[in-house]
């Protein structure tokens, strides 16, 4: 079964995602509140996400800061990460395509259809 | 001999009385001169506050937009981030994920569902529009076919009509390797799915929605017919306004955002091209009509929503002359923003020099390539050493060549003080000025007047082309020339002319085809005519070649002069008609 993580500092945002994913894709959902709290969530070895959607507005750490610092770790780095951004003018998708994320998803985002968006960002198939 | 002393001392007397009005004459004289050099002294003055100010303002602005680049992101996000929450909640809950509802709170939960969908849609569309307004969504041009994005528009959109249980057809009638034009395909997708789902929104089921594509040497034109309900003569135009719904409960009803058309025209004007809506011939519904250049210009320069642009195809060269070089980086600097070209002068001897160097120019270059170019609107300054304001302004309108170049002054004087000369100047903006002020005044001459006219003349002949021009160039007229129907097009294209002398039989093609098209074009099917044949025209014939006020003439029996005179009458008649033709503005 698939592992995702939801990195949000928005409660709401965090469980109607995680309920989304849940009931349109049946995907194991992990939740952390802060970049820093999601590095550790993702470092975890029994807990390890197959994939991260991160928000890039957070409090602390915003989502790229968190993303580089993820890189820096070797358990970590390999894991392809999505952002999750409210963020629409071009000049920030640009910005968040050159960082080296695996993709850009736009808020709101449609709860029926997001397992999909995220599928199809990372290419899986099932 | 007692005489001689009185007159003696008469004459002392008349010295002393004649020197006394030499002194008080001199002292007048000093008084106003010292009182113009207080003047020019305080209006140099008035010009450096002035320039430092506008600098300061300058760096401001920049400042500005940066604040407003950052509010306006910021705002975007904090409304969708509980946007965010409310979609996913009312998703979820609405396409029964979390379980069934009975069938009033699944109402309920569809109409909250679908105006939080219409709350997205309208942030999306006031932030797209805003960007672009703000010339902050430069375009991304690259060569695009007509025709395919047509096809993916249409593709796209197949589903939802067949929804709605109406079709849509494609019909191109032009060749496929002709539809090519420069161009940001997104944005154009853009225009292309907002027109098919408003005519999708209002045809009725069973009906068809053609999209049409035609195509001459310059332009491309796309139409979207359709059979709906139509619009109303009187919103029209209306309909590319902001919140302009055809009914006010269509927003509602019909779930749109009311902002769909003004993001349509605010996209095809910064391609450079035009869009407008008109009722169909046969009484039901309404065809959209978008006009573009092939060779659309890449405009980023964000017009300014309060100040029109002068034309739709360019914003002119303007000469701005004041000697004080700070003043004019400032308004140079303005002018551009604006998409305006600009020349500077320092003097009003540069004024003159320029001025005759352009008019020669945009001869020559005329005759070669039709691109004249001209020199639009000069601003000028009144105080300066050398040739004053008053004298350049003099020199301008007496030279015929260059007496149709609107004048605008730019002085410390205020306008209602200005002598009596001042009269030949067509504007008047009292320093210091704002930008607006300046844009809108300038706008308005370049508007209102466009010097005697601009004429071209489509005549085969070289020799009898030039005969007649000659003559133009005299009366300080523009005229331009085209001797075959495809230059023809081409210069029309290029601006259209006040007035256009056609000559019936052209190497390319024949006086009837020009007409037909230009009676196609919406800026160009009132234009005046006067029609220039070497052989009698009949009554039916005539109806086919009319325009706007169209004049016959037959070359056998009238001489040069004479269409001369005709000609400077019409145009003449039209400059007087201040009312500006309803498609002018489209």
């Amino acid at each position: 079964m698939r592992q995702i993580l939801i990195i949000d500092d928005e409660d709401d945002i965090r469980e109607v995602a995680a309920l989304s994913l849940e009931a349109t894709a049946g995907w194991d959902i992990s939740t952390a509140c802060s970049g820093a709290d999601g590095i550790r969530a993702a470092a975890d070895p029994g807990k390890r996400p197959h994939a991260i959607l991160m928000d890039v507005m957070m409090p602390g750490m915003d989502g790229p800061t968190t993303f580089r610092q993820m890189q820096l770790i070797p358990e970590i780095a390999g894991i392809p990460v999505l952002l999750l951004t409210a963020k629409v003018q071009g000049v920030d998708q640009r910005r968040f395509a050159g960082l080296g994320v695996a993709g850009v998803l736009f808020k709101p985002f449609d709860p029926l259809t997001l397992a999909s968006q995220i599928s199809d960002a990372l290419g899986w198939k099932d | 001999m007692t005489a001689l002393p009185s007159i003696v001392f008469g004459l002392m007397l008349l010295s002393v009385f004649l020197l006394g009005i030499h002194t008080l004459r001199q002292s007048s004289r000093t008084r106003e001169l010292q009182h113009e050099v207080e003047l020019l002294r305080d209006s140099l003055k008035r010009s450096r506050e002035y320039a430092e100010q506008q600098k300061t303002k300058l760096a401001l602005r920049s400042d500005l937009d940066t604040v407003k680049d950052e509010f306006i992101s910021t705002v975007s996000h904090e409304l969708r981030t509980p946007l965010t929450s409310i979609r996913g909640a009312l998703g979820l809950l609405s396409a029964g994920m979390m379980g069934n509802v009975d069938a009033k709170a699944q109402n309920l939960l569809r109409i909250a569902s679908t105006n939080t969908e219409r709350l997205i849609r309208l942030i999306n569309d006031i932030l797209d529009l805003e960007r672009m307004e703000s010339g902050r969504a430069p375009l991304k041009l690259r060569r695009c076919s007509m025709y395919d994005l047509a096809r993916e528009a249409v593709d796209t959109m197949a589903t939802v009509a067949e929804g709605a249980g109406t079709k849509l057809e494609l019909v191109c009638n032009a060749p496929r390797d002709s539809i090519y034009f420069d161009a940001d395909s997104d944005r154009i997708m853009q225009v292309l799915t907002n027109l098919l789902s408003n005519a999708i929104k209002f045809s009725p089921s069973g009906s068809t929605i053609s999209v049409q594509i035609d195509s001459n040497p310059n332009s491309l034109l796309l139409k979207v017919v359709d059979e709906g309900r139509g619009i109303p003569p009187d919103k029209l135009e209306a309909v590319f306004d902001r919140f302009q719904q055809v009914e006010s409960s269509d927003a509602s009803k019909k779930g749109g955002t009311g902002l769909g058309l003004a993001i349509c025209r605010s996209i095809i004007q910064q391609h450079g091209g035009a869009i407008w809506a008109q009722p169909n011939q046969n009484g039901t519904g309404t065809t959209l009509w978008v006009q573009l250049s092939r060779s659309a210009r890449a405009s980023d320069t964000g017009s300014n929503s309060l100040i029109a642009p002068p034309s739709e195809r360019g914003e002119g060269l303007i000469l701005v002359c004041d000697d004080d070089p700070g003043i004019r980086v400032v308004v140079a600097e303005q002018l551009r923003q604006h998409g305006y070209d600009i020349l500077e002068a320092g003097s009003g001897e540069e004024v003159i020099t320029l001025v005759n160097e352009y008019a020669g120019l945009g001869r020559r270059a005329g005759d070669r390539d039709g691109r004249a170019r001209h020199i639009s609107a000069i601003l000028l300054d009144l105080y300066m050493p050398g040739m004053s304001g008053w004298e350049t302004l003099q020199r301008l309108k007496e030279t015929p060549a260059t007496s149709s170049i609107p004048v605008v002054i730019l002085s410390v004087i205020p306008p209602t003080d200005r002598p009596m000369h001042a009269g030949t100047a067509q504007g008047w903006v009292q320093k210091p000025f704002n930008e607006n002020l300046l844009l809108a005044e300038l706008g308005r001459v370049l508007r209102s007047y466009s010097g005697p006219g601009q004429i071209l003349l489509v005549e085969k002949d070289q020799e009898l082309a030039r005969a007649i021009l000659a003559g133009f160039e005299e009366a300080g007229v523009r005229p331009d020339h085209a001797s075959t129907l495809e230059q023809a097009v081409d210069r029309c294209l290029l601006g259209a002319p006040d007035l256009l002398i056609l000559d019936l039989t052209l190497p390319d093609g024949d006086g009837f085809s020009l007409v037909e098209w230009l009676r196609r074009q919406p800026t160009l099917q009132a234009l005046p005519l006067v029609v220039y044949s070497s052989r009698e025209i009949s009554e039916a014939e005539m109806a086919k070649l009319r325009l706007g006020p169209t004049e016959f003439l037959d070359k056998a029996k009238v001489r040069p002069k004479e269409v001369e005179e005709l000609v400077l009458k019409m145009v003449k008649r039209l400059h007087t008609s201040t009312a500006v033709p309803a498609a002018y503005r489209a």
